[in-house]
């Protein structure tokens, strides 16, 4: 059995149907990218799936649950994690913190008062990881848009989620960080299913596996990058946007 | 080696104010100024409990008054009762109950007989009202200045019903005339020394308790919550759960506090429970620095501290209030961090250089 299954899900917002009958299939250890134009739902679409938008229709299986019903805390301890289009940081909190967060094995409130450890080996592995380890101190407010990119990740990864839901990551990267990027979320498949949100399609080239198209709130297309690209429907989808490789 | 200059640094400042706390009844034997500072010192209590939740968790809870109310009412009734044998009536009434002519003690005031129930539900009451409270604006939901709405209502209600139940609560006048609290054979007259104690024991007790939950991973969760709700729930934590568990902690220590303000004024009366006092909490904390707890007892002690000297100084009689609200505006404005950033700004820098020093090689070595 698949690791998520999202069948036939609309999500509404005053009336607009952003999602209209979304079906998708993640296995477990896959990587999958979700492409799409503008307002094409994919954010939505990763919204559902960790709980905050509600599906009017249809129903998201997380690994044998239901899920469209549980709060979102209960969603993320099913282990779905998610990094948000806006990077969004704890920016009161150093960048320790933010990770000793994200690091959520135990998440009650007693469980959680003996003292705190200071020195977490794995996590200042993931600081070097993503070279903030000499902003390990400074509050994540003062960091530059590339470095809370950079923690958001690291964050992702000390939670250690079996779904990690990334809405485009490289917003904002520099090319080599953008390899880097497409390098961990490789190195991350097999043992985490990802989905995936970008517009680079050279990014996509990168990781490329199996790719899902989304247009007006559904699946339009899905395949590996060549099929993808020479596909007429999503041609179509993409026509007034420049294409594809543009997108 | 930074961080741990800077934690050695802020474990003397709270050392410091421990010590200076007890050396009070040391230096000075005046019981007059004695009652008053332990007053201060049960403000400082107050401080450091909205710390947690306001500070700490971003809940401005302006119904803190509510618990501080409660918790003396729960002391005033023990101490009331146990005044019985002078200020009663016939059959072993408090007086303002005989005045209202209440045939019997009220089954809610029997337990009070004892002061171990008293004692346990004044931390019981305000703590069980909090859960309540928490559990539904949490669940729901609810936050940012409507969290403050809502609590600032559920004051006024309360305070109502107290002020309007004159059968069973004394009304306007309150519990007066009440008894001194005794304690494993020791007298807590109001102006001994023994009741400054009691009072800088809670203070430094709830200190105690503050730094241990903040220092803890629930109390980091909870400056998460004050950063970004939203995104903390992304990460499996129960929100409403910490904000509950805050604000009942908070409710706690005002509890105690409460019960000890009763103690040291020797009366309780619904101007415990005012929205003025619930006001005054937010001032003393937003002043001396409500995210940090130390900075938040100091505020309460130098804010009740100058406006006590200024209010029993003829010269300012008609001006003092003029003179705290010039204060209170200027350290908001020019200090939006409260009076300890100043604290903070300078340790940082004394421990800059000396941690810069020591600390690059550590960090080329962990790296390369
Ligand atoms: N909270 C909301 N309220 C109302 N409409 C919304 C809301 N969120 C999204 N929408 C609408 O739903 C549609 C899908 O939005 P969504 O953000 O999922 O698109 P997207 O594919 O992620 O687009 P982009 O590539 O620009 O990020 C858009 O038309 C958007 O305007
Ligand atoms: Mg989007």
């Amino acid at each position: 059995m698949a690791l998520l299954e999202v069948k036939g899900v609309q999500v509404k917002f005053n009336g607009f149907l952003a999602l209209r009958g979304l079906d998708l299939k993640i296995e477990a250890g896959e990587l999958r990218c979700l492409i799409g134009p503008n307002g094409a739902g994919k954010t939505t679409a990763l919204d559902v799936i960790c709980g905050k938008a509600r599906p009017s229709v249809g129903e998201i299986v997380f690994d044998g649950h239901k899920t469209s019903r549980l709060d979102e805390h209960r969603i993320a301890r099913l282990g779905v994690g998610r990094k948000f289009q806006v990077p969004s940081v704890f920016r009161e909190l150093t960048v320790r913190e933010n990770l000793d967060v994200a690091q959520s094995k135990t998440a009650g409130v007693f469980r959680n008062l003996g003292p705190r450890k200071r020195h977490d080996p794995a996590l200042q592995r993931l600081a070097e990881f993503v070279g903030l380890a000499d902003e390990r101190d400074e509050p994540a407010g003062n960091l530059s848009h590339g470095q809370t990119q950079w923690l958001e990740i690291a964050m992702l990864m000390a939670q250690d989620s079996r779904l990690i839901l990334l809405d485009e990551p490289t917003a904002g990267m520099t090319a080599a960080e953008t390899r880097k990027t497409a390098e961990l979320c490789r190195r991350l498949k097999g043992q985490h299913s990802l989905i995936v949100v970008e517009h680079d399609m050279g990014f996509i080239r990168e990781i490329g596996d199996v790719i899902s198209v989304m247009h007006q709130g559904r699946l339009l297309a899905q395949g590996t990058v060549a099929e993808i690209e020479v596909d007429p429907l999503v041609k179509e989808a993409y026509l007034g946007s420049g294409g594809i490789s543009h997108a | 080696m930074r961080q741990l200059l800077l934690s050695r640094a802020w474990i003397a400042g709270y050392a410091l104010l421990a010590i200076a706390i007890l050396a009070v009844p040391v230096a000075i034997d005046d019981p007059y100024l004695l009652n008053k500072f332990a007053r201060y010192l049960i403000f400082a209590t107050l401080a450091v409990a909205l710390s947690l939740s306001w500070g700490y968790t971003g809940i401005l809870n302006l119904g803190q008054a509510v618990s501080f109310g409660l918790g003396s009412y729960c002391m005033a009734m023990a101490l009331k009762l146990k005044t019985m044998p002078i200020q009663t009536g016939t059959g072993g009434l408090p007086d303002f109950m005989v005045w209202n002519n209440v045939p019997s003690l009220p089954w809610f005031w029997q337990p009070f007989h004892s002061i171990g129930v008293a004692i346990a539900a004044g931390i019981a009451v305000p703590v069980g009202l909090a859960l309540i409270l928490g559990w539904f604006i949490f669940r729901a939901r609810v936050a940012g200045v409507y969290v403050s709405i809502i609590t600032l209502a559920l004051l006024v209600i309360i305070n109502l019903l107290i002020i309007d139940q004159q059968r069973f609560t004394g009304g306007f006048n309150g519990l007066t005339d009440l008894s001194d609290l005794q304690v494993m054979g020791i007298d807590f007259d109001p102006y001994s020394a023994a009741t400054y104690y009691l009072a800088a024991g809670a203070l430094i007790l709830s200190l105690i308790v503050g730094l241990a939950i903040i220092n803890s991973k629930t109390g980091l969760i909870m400056q998460a919550i004050r950063d970004d709700e939203t995104r903390v729930r992304y990460f499996g934590y129960d929100v409403a759960a910490y904000q509950i568990f805050a604000l009942s902690v908070s409710a706690g220590i005002s509890g105690v506090a409460g019960m000890l303000y009763a103690v040291v004024m020797a009366f309780a009366s619904p101007t415990f429970l005012s929205v003025q006092l619930s006001l005054s909490i937010v001032i003393w904390c937003a002043v001396g620095g409500r995210a940090s707890l130390i900075g938040a007892a100091i505020g309460a002690l130098l804010v009740t501290g100058i406006q006590g000297s200024l209010s029993e100084t003829p010269i300012f009689l008609n001006t003092w209030l003029l003179i705290m609200g010039a204060l209170f505006v200027a350290v908001v404005l020019l200090l939006p961090k409260g009076l300890i950033s100043l604290v903070q700004s300078a340790i940082t820098l004394f421990s800059r250089p000396v941690a810069d020093r020591t600390a690059t090689p550590v960090n080329k070595t962990m790296v390369g």
